[in-house]
């Protein structure tokens, strides 16, 4: 049924857009751990005024589809970024940004919202009992978050933001929208020029289940590694 | 050594503490008791500003402090030299029972590893807890959670050993290996307050019996005259409830 010779030319050329995916998805776990974290802290620590404001960006960005968050930073991000670039008296071409890193922006404010759930309940599951321990016998809030509460909550949020990354992975392949050239994006235009739309589907199929086994099972290594024994 | 004067704290629209005084000689070991609810845990947490106070002070040796201009030195200080035993134990629970106890020595006193573990490995025998120093708190039964949260607050040598409740969450098959290790700490001289629900264990072990009840010291003296001569119909009646419990 399917062609290998064509099998292995497409194969090279879509893995070809396999790094980028890996670096834009990298990029964007990180960005959106980093703020769904500051978020998830924030709705802990129940610091008024921001925590309404957490709340309402959750809102937003948890319902509305994603392909839409991307249009609207394709379309708003770089006359939004000059405007404010001028006005504090910066000279930039904010029109020149690369539709990858709006695209990473996009999907960053969107996971960030996911993200931001994950670590808040991480953070609930803590047993606060530990704190008045810390604290009494002289701790700093520095010591305790790094010596007692990281590591806890760090482990209990591996397995979900495992699964972020993967949601990551794919939400990239919005970007095709944007003429962002992804693993599916990739295939799509290996496909268009000679015509083998299903082999090419089904090497990008293959090659994000290779990457979702590789990336579960880093997780569940690391998990391991930092479990409590039972 | 240890003067709270005048203690208030109340949660929302409940006065928990309506003005607690209460003053710890160095060698005490105080017991105090009361029914639920009066403020006992409460007072203890106070100490350590774990529990925040709106208004009155405590003077703690040479570090004084104003509940109602608390400030960092001197909480700090005073936490340096107390170490807590919790009701729910409290250990940490990414750490094994010796990392448990060597932590506070190294992260806290900045001791070497090598000093803090030979500390650690000191306080678990003392506490009979050698043969699981490799364990973890989910490893572990309830007894051997307390005892390790116990060699934790001995290792770092407080002044006062602050006990809340330490009994009161185990299995009751689990209860005499820890009032037993508790006995053994408070027989060894360390001056402790212990806020107790064992009416025979603090008999035993205290040279002062503190009654509380809602949110003041109703009584303190020996055990001697709370037990044996109750000054009050209310502590009458509570050793009385308390008696029949057991």
């Amino acid at each position: 049924m399917f062609d290998t010779d064509i099998l292995l030319q497409d194969s090279r050329e879509i893995l070809g857009a396999v790094p980028v995916t890996l670096a834009m998805a990298f990029t964007t776990f990180v960005l959106s751990t980093i703020v769904g974290s500051l978020f998830a802290l924030v709705e802990y620590r129940r610091i008024p005024v921001l925590r309404e404001l957490v709340f309402a960006y959750k809102v937003v960005f948890k319902g509305v589809p994603m392909v839409i968050v991307i249009f609207l930073a394709y379309f708003g991000l770089p006359p939004a970024l000059q405007f404010l670039l001028s006005s504090a008296g910066i000279n930039f071409n904010a029109h020149e940004t690369p539709n990858w890193v709006i695209l990473v922006l996009a999907v960053t404010g969107c996971v960030a919202a996911f993200q931001a759930e994950i670590i808040k309940g991480a953070l609930n599951a803590f047993d606060i009992g530990q704190s008045d321990a810390a604290y009494s016998l002289g701790y700093t809030s520095g010591q305790l978050f790094r010596r007692v509460l990281f590591p806890q909550v760090a482990l209990t949020a591996i397995p979900d933001l495992t699964t972020s990354m993967m949601v990551i992975m794919k939400a990239l392949s919005l970007g095709f929208a944007i003429e962002v050239v992804d693993i599916f994006a990739q295939s799509q235009l290996t496909a268009a020029l000679n015509f083998y739309y299903l082999e090419a589907f089904v090497i990008a199929v293959v090659i994000y289940m290779v990457i979702a086994y590789i990336v579960t099972q880093i997780a569940d290594r690391l998990e391991q590694a930092l479990r409590v024994r039972t | 050594m240890l003067e709270l004067k005048d203690i208030r704290l109340s949660y929302g629209s409940t006065q928990v503490l309506n003005g607690v005084n209460l003053s710890v000689k160095r060698g005490d070991v105080a017991s105090i008791i009361g029914p639920s609810g009066t403020g006992k845990t409460t007072l203890l947490k106070c100490i350590n500003y774990l529990a925040k106070p709106s208004s009155g002070t405590i003077a703690f040796d040479q570090i004084q402090m104003d509940y109602q201009h608390a400030d960092k030195t001197a909480i700090q200080a005073i936490r340096l030299r107390t170490a807590m035993v919790f009701q729910q134990f409290n250990v940490f629970k990414n750490m094994t029972v010796i990392q448990n106890v060597m932590d506070p020595l190294v992260v806290v006193q900045r001791k070497s590893r090598e000093e803090a573990r030979e500390i650690a490995l000191r306080e678990l025998e003392r506490v009979g807890l050698s043969s699981k120093q490799d364990s973890y708190p989910s490893q572990l039964s309830g007894g051997q959670l307390q005892r390790t949260g116990i060699a934790r607050a001995l290792a770092v040598r407080p002044d006062v050993m602050l006990f809340d409740e330490p009994t009161s969450s185990l299995d009751p098959e689990l209860v005499g290996e820890v009032l037993k290790v508790i006995k053994d700490v408070t027989s060894s001289g360390i001056t402790s307050l212990l806020v107790t629900h064992e009416m025979q264990f603090a008999k035993s072990i205290s040279n002062r019996i503190i009654f509380m009840d809602r949110g003041v010291v109703a009584a303190d003296g020996s055990p001697t005259e709370i037990f044996d001569s109750p000054s009050s119909l209310r502590l009458a009646q509570f050793l009385n409830s308390e008696h029949s419990l057991q």
